[in-house]
């Protein structure tokens, strides 16, 4: 709290400190293996099934919401700390990259291509899930 | 072909920020590429799992901390609100330069108001003492020593005569 000059919002200086501690116990954490279909249980499997069968595209229900953040935080493990970072602000809760580098101290630039390889990686290893999941 | 396959577009802009014009070009395409559709799909259901999980998240923060935001600000309105050498140095870097320029300023004010009254009340003694100006002791030289004043002659006649009794 003797920190917080009191010249800047309370709130960048509170996202700051936050997103540089999680940021280093993410590094100091092992990074997980790649998900594989094996790590999936019955409900995730049924999960990946009905939402990629559009025919079938419903609303979630409150059990299928709950299947659908765990699945999401597994994919998000095999992910490096700092792509993980920039694809959960920007494509989960919908902050720009300017305000991503704001908080984090990156360039504008490194932002954009953490969030690109986020996204390719996440959608790399879904297509290979559902690919040997046969959908 | 390989050129026109549409993963960077997907790679590149959040799945739900795709403009009207990207998902045409996207459905057109996937809708001979297998690979890209397929990609597509995988894309669409990673956004929904980010957006979810995001939620999710959210959600616990709330229910685990439903004022949070209002004890840290409580807590910080405290501290500056306590007496001590932490909230006077806090009052001095924020207002140590206006309140430094104000005592400058009254200084100067102060020399200006009582130093230079008292200069020109000296030069006001020194010219009732002296009754004439710098010039006219220079420009009157010859004047002055040609020129007798009235209480030179009186003098001098005077003079004359306390000599002859």
């Amino acid at each position: 709290m003797k920190s917080f000059a009191g010249l800047g919002s309370m709130e960048g200086w509170l996202t700051r400190i936050a997103t540089n501690t999680c940021l280093n116990i993410l590094r100091a954490a092992r990074r997980r293996p790649e998900l594989v279909t094996s790590d999936l249980s019955e409900n995730e499997t049924e999960w990946l099934e009905r939402v990629s069968d559009s025919s079938r595209a419903q609303p979630l229900d409150a059990e299928q919401k709950v299947i659908a953040a765990d699945l999401a935080e597994r994919l998000l493990e095999s992910l490096p700390a700092e792509d993980r970072l920039a694809l959960t602000m920007i494509d989960g809760e919908g902050a720009s990259v300017h305000e991503v580098a704001e908080v984090t101290g990156w360039s504008e630039s490194k932002v954009k291509v953490r969030a690109f390889r986020a996204r390719k990686k996440a959608r790399e290893a879904l297509e290979k899930l559902m690919g040997r999941t046969g959908y | 072909m390989k050129d026109n396959h549409i993963t960077d577009i997907i790679d590149n802009t959040p799945f739900v920020d795709l403009s009207d014009s990207e998902l045409q070009t996207i459905h057109v395409h996937a809708a001979t590429c297998l690979d890209c559709e397929r990609a597509f799909a995988s894309a669409s259901i990673s956004s929904l799992l980010i957006k979810e999980r995001t939620s999710e998240a959210a959600q616990d923060t709330r229910n685990a901390n439903p004022f949070f935001e209002t004890r840290v600000l409580a807590a910080w309105r405290e501290q500056q609100a306590a007496p001590g050498d932490w909230s006077f140095r806090r009052l001095w870097s924020a207002t140590g330069a206006i309140v430094a320029s104000m005592a400058a300023t009254t200084a100067a004010l102060a020399v200006l108001t009582f130093v230079a009254p008292a200069d020109n009340t000296t030069n006001q003694q020194i010219a009732a003492v002296v009754p004439y100006s710098a010039e006219t002791v220079v420009l009157d030289q010859d004047q002055d020593d040609n020129q007798l004043t009235n209480d030179q002659v009186i003098n001098a006649i005077y003079a004359d005569d306390d000599e002859g009794k």
